[in-house]
């Protein structure tokens, strides 16, 4: 009796507060196919499948951005372990973040209040060598998270307990396999890559049946030998040395095609073990999800030996290319060179450097790199710009399809590359190093291209090298941030500074992302340990 | 951009016979010359002209080096697979901090421990199979990259002593809590500094400024660098840099004052190279008296 009076207050009570609700619901396929015309959620990595990261919501323009204040801020337990590398998801106002190194928590997107928290049990001795020990994020489906791990293994968590629907081990982290990248969901599969190219792995994309976790295909970036591609390796590597695919792919559900990027060969910086243009390593590969038969292959970096990972975001976009239409892929490229291609073919149709790069005089007619003499690592130390973390990293760029702009974070700095003797048995793999400049000698920019020739429209430069995600939003901002954790927002179609806010934290990675509850604007960014929500007064 | 290093790697020392089968004595006093290039880059001590002569005798070297237990020439090969690529080839830096001078200041104890078992909740992993004498190699290698190795301490302590406090020194710098805050604490200078490079800081303090790893952001960067700025109303602020960001930078003038200005709203910013707060000492102090303050210095050392 008593019980029942408990029950009928809560939901008297219950009913008194409609608007504080909140209202997330299994994501079904159809709401991922068409995640812009929900910005008030951000269903996905990069997103929409396009990775254009581009809001259509306006609350927040550049008239009123000035104002914008701090919300709320939620700090991992975390302190210490790496920065935070996270892209949040937002559905019906519940956030679900990762934090360093494989935990998944979900938050109360309004409050920032956590929900729940799960992280894995992992061995206390990690294979992480060349690997981040952090996390860029989870993918939602259905009422499932779906997270990949230090240890390599894909676990699906219920949505709203966060207890473990199933868990599987994709490879051996004492082989070097490890998982740090976001997953990709598609229509009842889960995409994933694995980190650990720089340890020698067979990278590899594998595919999981969403709802039972059952391994559906592989798709390797390193053909055994006999294969195809096998001839560009030389004898003495067998299937082995590297092509990570620790980014996160686009997907086009016309053409059925996922687009992703690949890591670079190893040992990195002294390549006399492997003569050849080493496919599929510093690629971007178009797979048919259904298959896992990769469709087409493009090289940027063909013996790479600068450790250039190609796991950047490849952005979709169309645009008329005398007078045509086209369906095109843009990537900006760890070797500094900007990319199109068409995305049915693969086909090669712009490019350009987008920083400095001493390595190439420039792309021939197929994009393929015209390479400059004595850009080799040598032992006493060949320096090269673009640094081997690149001309642009991990973080995803964004593209507006109202200024037709691509927005990057680039890193304008060079390293000098040593050789070293080449080692090749696992876990000792390597074959040298890079000794970085001064911070005094280089620094950063969030630079405006235009998307289909690379022609830059303008930059704002900041101090160090910027390794952060940008965010293009139909207000006519670009918010994005320093190394040094400031975050700020730029006129998407000058350039001009028009908010600032310094967090500090040392070590900026963050992807800033815009979602909407209640009828408010908020932009999340995290820098350090700590992720910020944003909005207006 | 700074000149290119100079830079012996582990292959060609390996062609040129450094390797496992040289005695540890031996391997050491090479790699101190191999590395005697590095040092004017990273730690700004050594002068140059040092380092191309291939630095001090062995003998006299080995009076300010403390006991080196490990094997550096197989600390470097295990450096190289287990930490270089967090840490760099050189151990400067890269993901993880620069370690040069690390085991000088932390001990080798603290830092063959860290190896094994890590860093709690930091990027820092244990390296459970290395056993201790790796650890010890490891840290052998480390010291390779000392600066406080370059140079050797010929002066009079005691008569440095009083030169310092006859020449002003005290008016900026502190020792063990006595002095003044315009300039770095000297307390453990000993522990940081090699004879010969705080000789030529006494003779050209704005040259070679050294790259600190740990400063901010992950990279390395100029310490004590001098900036010029102008402000909107035009009125020019000189100083050294002690904190900057990508809209900030906060300089500290010559009476210790900081100034925190921000950049969008400058005329102008500029570094100014080859400056200091610091005065040059090389017409008001002899050869004798700067080798003795140097002697001085370098006696100031954490307490063992």
């Amino acid at each position: 009796m008593k019980t029942t009076l408990y029950a009928m207050a809560a939901a008297v009570l219950l009913s008194l507060l409609p608007a504080r609700s909140l209202a997330q619901r299994p994501v079904t396929y159809d709401q991922l196919l068409h995640a812009d015309d929900t910005p008030q959620d951000w269903l996905m990595y990069g997103g929409d499948y396009k990775s254009q990261r581009f809001s259509r919501l306006t609350q927040i323009n550049r008239d009123n951005v000035k104002n914008l204040r701090a919300a709320w801020i939620y700090q991992p337990n975390s302190m210490g372990e790496a920065p935070i590398e996270s892209s949040a998801i937002v559905e019906g106002g519940v956030m679900y973040i990762t934090e360093p190194p494989s935990t998944v928590t979900a938050l109360d997107a309004r409050y920032g209040t956590k929900i729940w928290s799960w992280s894995p049990r992992m061995p206390a001795r990690l294979y992480t060598i060349g690997v981040h020990r952090s996390n860029r994020g989870v993918a939602v489906y259905g009422n499932t998270v779906y997270v990949g791990t230090l240890d390599c293994h894909l676990v699906a968590l219920d949505a709203i307990t966060g207890a473990v629907k199933w868990d599987v081990h994709v490879d051996q982290n004492d082989q070097g396999y490890s998982m740090t990248g976001a997953p990709r969901v598609l229509d009842g599969k889960v995409i994933m890559g694995v980190s650990g190219g720089d340890v020698g792995i067979r990278g590899f994309l594998a595919a999981y049946d969403a709802k039972t976790g059952k391994l559906l295909w592989r798709c390797y970036t390193i053909p055994l030998p006999g294969e195809p591609g096998s001839e560009t390796w030389g004898p003495s590597m067998k299937g082995v040395g590297g092509g990570g695919t620790w980014g996160t792919g686009s997907y086009d559900p016309d053409l059925n095609l996922i687009y992703w990027g690949t890591g670079n060969p190893a040992p990195d910086y002294n390549g006399q073990d492997r003569p050849g243009a080493n496919l599929y390593t510093d690629s971007l590969i178009a797979v048919d999800p259904d298959t896992g038969k990769m469709k087409w292959y493009f090289q940027f970096t063909p013996h790479d030996t600068h450790d250039w990972d190609s796991i950047q975001v490849p952005v979709l976009f169309d645009a008329d290319l005398d007078g045509k239409p086209r369906k095109l892929v843009a990537f900006a490229n760890r070797n500094g060179f900007y990319y199109v291609l068409d995305r049915v073919t693969g086909k090669f149709v712009a490019g350009r450097p987008f920083v400095k790069q001493t390595w190439a005089k420039g792309l021939d007619a197929n994009g393929q790199p015209i390479m400059m003499p004595n850009t080799e690592p040598t032992p006493q130390g060949q320096l090269i710009f673009p640094d081997g973390h690149g001309g642009t990293n991990l973080n995803s760029p964004s593209y507006d399809p109202q200024t037709k702009l691509f927005y990057v974070s680039t890193r304008e700095t060079g390293a000098y590359t040593i050789s070293g003797r080449p080692r090749v048995n696992f876990p000792d793999f390597g074959g040298g190093g890079r000794m970085n400049l001064s911070g005094d000698d280089q620094y950063g920019a969030i630079r405006a291209l235009d998307a289909v020739s690379g022609e830059r429209k303008w930059e704002y430069k900041i101090l160090a090298p910027a390794e952060v995600s940008t965010l293009s939003t139909a207000g006519g901002l670009v918010f994005a941030g320093s190394k040094e954790g400031d975050f700020f927002a730029l006129d998407a179609e000058t350039g001009k500074l028009l908010w600032e806010f310094s967090a500090g934290g040392s070590d900026c990675e963050a992807n800033p992302i815009t979602y909407e509850i209640g009828g408010k604007q908020y932009v999340l960014f995290a820098s350090g340990n700590a992720f910020i929500a944003f909005s207006l007064p | 951009m700074p000149a290119r290093p100079f830079r012996v790697t582990n292959d060609a020392k390996c062609q040129s016979g450094w390797g496992c089968s040289v005695t540890i004595r031996k391997s050491y006093t090479l790699a101190f010359v191999c590395f005697a290039g590095c040092w004017t880059l990273f730690l700004a001590g050594a002068p140059r002209a040092t380092a191309q002569m291939g630095g001090p005798p062995a003998d006299a070297q080995s009076a300010s080096v403390h006991a080196i237990k490990g094997d550096p020439a197989r600390g470097k090969n295990l450096f190289e697979q287990n930490c270089s690529s967090c840490h760099g080839v050189d151990a400067s830096g890269d993901e993880g901090p620069d370690l040069h001078g690390v085991p000088r200041s932390l001990g080798d104890a603290a830092v063959e421990n860290i190896i094994q078992h890590g860093i709690r909740g930091t990027a820092m992993p244990g390296f459970f199979e290395l056993k201790p004498a790796d650890a010890a190699d490891i840290v052998a290698f480390l010291h390779t990259f000392d600066e406080s190795t370059a140079g050797a301490v010929t002066g009079d302590p005691q008569a440095g002593k009083a030169i310092y406090q006859s020449s002003g020194c005290s008016g900026c710098h502190m020792i063990d809590g006595q002095g003044g805050s315009i300039g770095p604490d000297l307390s453990r200078i000993g522990d940081m500094r090699g004879p010969a490079s705080l000789k030529q800081r006494l003779i050209d303090p704005g040259a070679n400024l050294p790259q600190n790893g740990t400063g901010f952001y992950s990279s390395k960067w100029t310490e004590y660098l001098m900036f010029r700025a102008v402000q909107k109303n035009g009125q020019p602020i000189e100083g050294m840099r002690v904190g900057e960001n990508s809209f900030v930078i906060v300089l500290k003038d010559a009476t210790g004052r900081f100034h925190s200005l921000w950049k969008p709203d400058l005329r102008s910013l500029a570094k100014e190279p080859g400056k200091s707060l610091m005065p040059s000492f090389k017409n008001t102090l002899t050869s004798k008296q700067m080798d003795d303050l140097v002697a001085y210095l370098m006696s100031l050392k954490r307490a063992q």
